[in-house]
């Protein structure tokens, strides 16, 4: 699992590459931790080649999103493939993030 | 330092003045943040709240004009002002009611504009109090001075505050110089906001009368007669209707529940052709079970275990779309509504669609 954040404008943008399964939450998460100090930044989690997420993927996500939301910050979820649409949808966390495709 | 060419007396009083700006300064800053906190421990929503000081010039213009009848710079009760303005009528009172229990008030020098005025005639409505910040509110023994400080408290509401801003900004005096046709003018303009300031008042509690009676007829189980608003959802919502539900769907992988709005789903279900909570009473009591299937169809072969606390909410709104013959272009359309317009719902209402082949309802609804 890669894991990178770069600044673009007033965007931080983290790719994430691999399987986000339960082994690899915790380094993962450790990684994206900058992001949860976003203010005046939008962030894009680029899911282009995440190819797999678990329950500890999404917590992160999950925690991503609650600082953001703390600092009026969006995030957005670029590219997941079907299956972790799926995951998304059947969990009912669709809504709680802006979900778009290049 | 500018003597502003006045006399001795005059002179005196703007040096006291100038000695006393750093205890105003204190006083201000200690007097707003006691009425911060006490305004929102009362829950009373602000349009603003500010607070100035009178600037030298102005108060050399004032001691210029009636210096003679001040003896001290405490005599001048509006070197510091504080102005609290409310979006409604009744906030005015409640906050003058909040700043009569933290300060000393002088009544002598206080006064309510808004009593002020004749029955057939309109203009300044405020309430202006002249305060004292009492030791057994804040103490400094090395300020004294802070609680001996007299400073005004002017309180009203966003639209009194407008007409006054606009009064003094054209220049308006009172004075018999100025012609009838403009004081009737503004006087007209105060009937009306005085007017408005009554409907705001009279919506904001017959919004809070309607909200109460819904929630008695949800409390009493009368849901029929509720429509479905976001109000009436709210409140049918605080009785945890999909709490059963959820924990049975989360128990399908000990799941942990996440909480999560619900607003969303409230076009949805109106869309769906739901008008009163008995309606969503029922589509609750009739799909409880198939949404539960779906559920064990989608996370029984995963170890997902955290789930938004509206998954009762949105497989009981699949469930219904396909049971009503919504297929696709149905459940599209849900997501179309929650998460905007996007290619990826249509992916997701096809997903979907197939898994839910195998729930028994469906072979009734191919």
């Amino acid at each position: 699992m890669n894991t990178t954040i770069r600044e673009e404008g007033n965007l931080y943008i983290a790719t994430l590459d691999g399987r986000l399964d339960t082994a690899a939450a915790e380094q993962t998460a450790k990684e994206l931790q900058p992001l949860n100090d976003c203010k005046d930044h939008d962030i894009v989690i680029d899911c282009s080649a995440l190819e797999y997420i678990s329950s500890s993927g999404l917590r992160i996500l999950l925690n991503i999103r609650k600082h953001a939301a703390a600092t009026k910050s969006k995030v957005t979820i670029l590219n997941p493939n079907s299956d972790i649409m799926k995951v998304f949808q059947m969990t009912g966390f669709l809504n709680l993030f802006d979900i778009k495709n290049d | 330092m500018d003597d502003y060419a006045l006399d001795p007396h005059g002179q005196m009083l703007l040096e006291e003045y100038r000695e006393s700006l750093p205890d105003m300064e204190r006083l201000g800053e200690i007097v707003t943040a006691k009425l911060e906190e006490a305004i929102a421990q009362n829950g009373i929503v602000l349009n603003t709240i500010e607070r100035r000081i009178k600037s030298e010039k102005s108060m050399a213009g004032k001691l210029k004009r009636k210096g003679a009848k001040y003896s001290t710079i405490d005599d001048v009760t509006d070197v510091l002002g504080i102005r609290i303005i409310t979006f409604f009528n009744e906030d005015v009172d409640r906050i003058a009611s909040i700043a009569e229990s933290l300060f000393r008030i002088d009544w002598d020098n206080s006064v309510d504009k808004r009593k002020t005025h004749q029955f057939d005639s309109f203009g300044y409505n405020s309430l202006h109090y002249i305060c004292q910040m009492p030791p057994e509110l804040m103490h400094d023994e090395k300020r004294p001075r802070l609680n001996e400080i007299r400073f005004e408290l002017q309180m009203r509401t966003a639209l009194q505050h407008v007409w006054s801003a606009i009064q003094h900004d054209i220049g308006y005096k009172t004075d018999i110089e100025t012609p009838m046709e403009y004081h009737r003018a503004l006087s007209r303009l105060a009937g009306l906001l005085e007017l408005a300031d009554n409907e705001f008042s009279r919506i904001r509690h017959d919004l809070a009368d309607y909200r109460r009676r819904a929630q008695l007829l949800i409390e009493g189980g009368q849901l029929s007669e509720v429509t479905l608003n976001a109000d009436t959802l709210k409140s049918y919502l605080e009785q945890r209707p999909f709490d059963k539900l959820n924990r049975r769907i989360a128990a399908i992988n000990q799941a942990e529940l996440y909480a999560a709005p619900t607003a969303d789903y409230l076009t949805v279900m109106r869309n769906m052709g739901l008008n009163t909570l008995a309606d969503v009473d029922t589509m609750l009591r009739d799909n409880a079970e198939d949404a539960y299937q779906l559920a064990l169809l989608q996370l029984g072969s995963t170890d997902i275990d955290i789930l938004a606390d509206t998954i009762a909410l949105q497989n009981l709104c699949i469930v219904t779309i396909l049971k009503n013959g919504g297929g696709r272009a149905g459940l599209k359309r849900m997501f179309d509504t929650i998460y905007g317009p996007a290619q990826h719902n249509e992916e997701t209402a096809q997903m979907i669609l197939k898994q839910a082949e195998r729930l028994s309802f469906m072979s009734n609804n191919p």
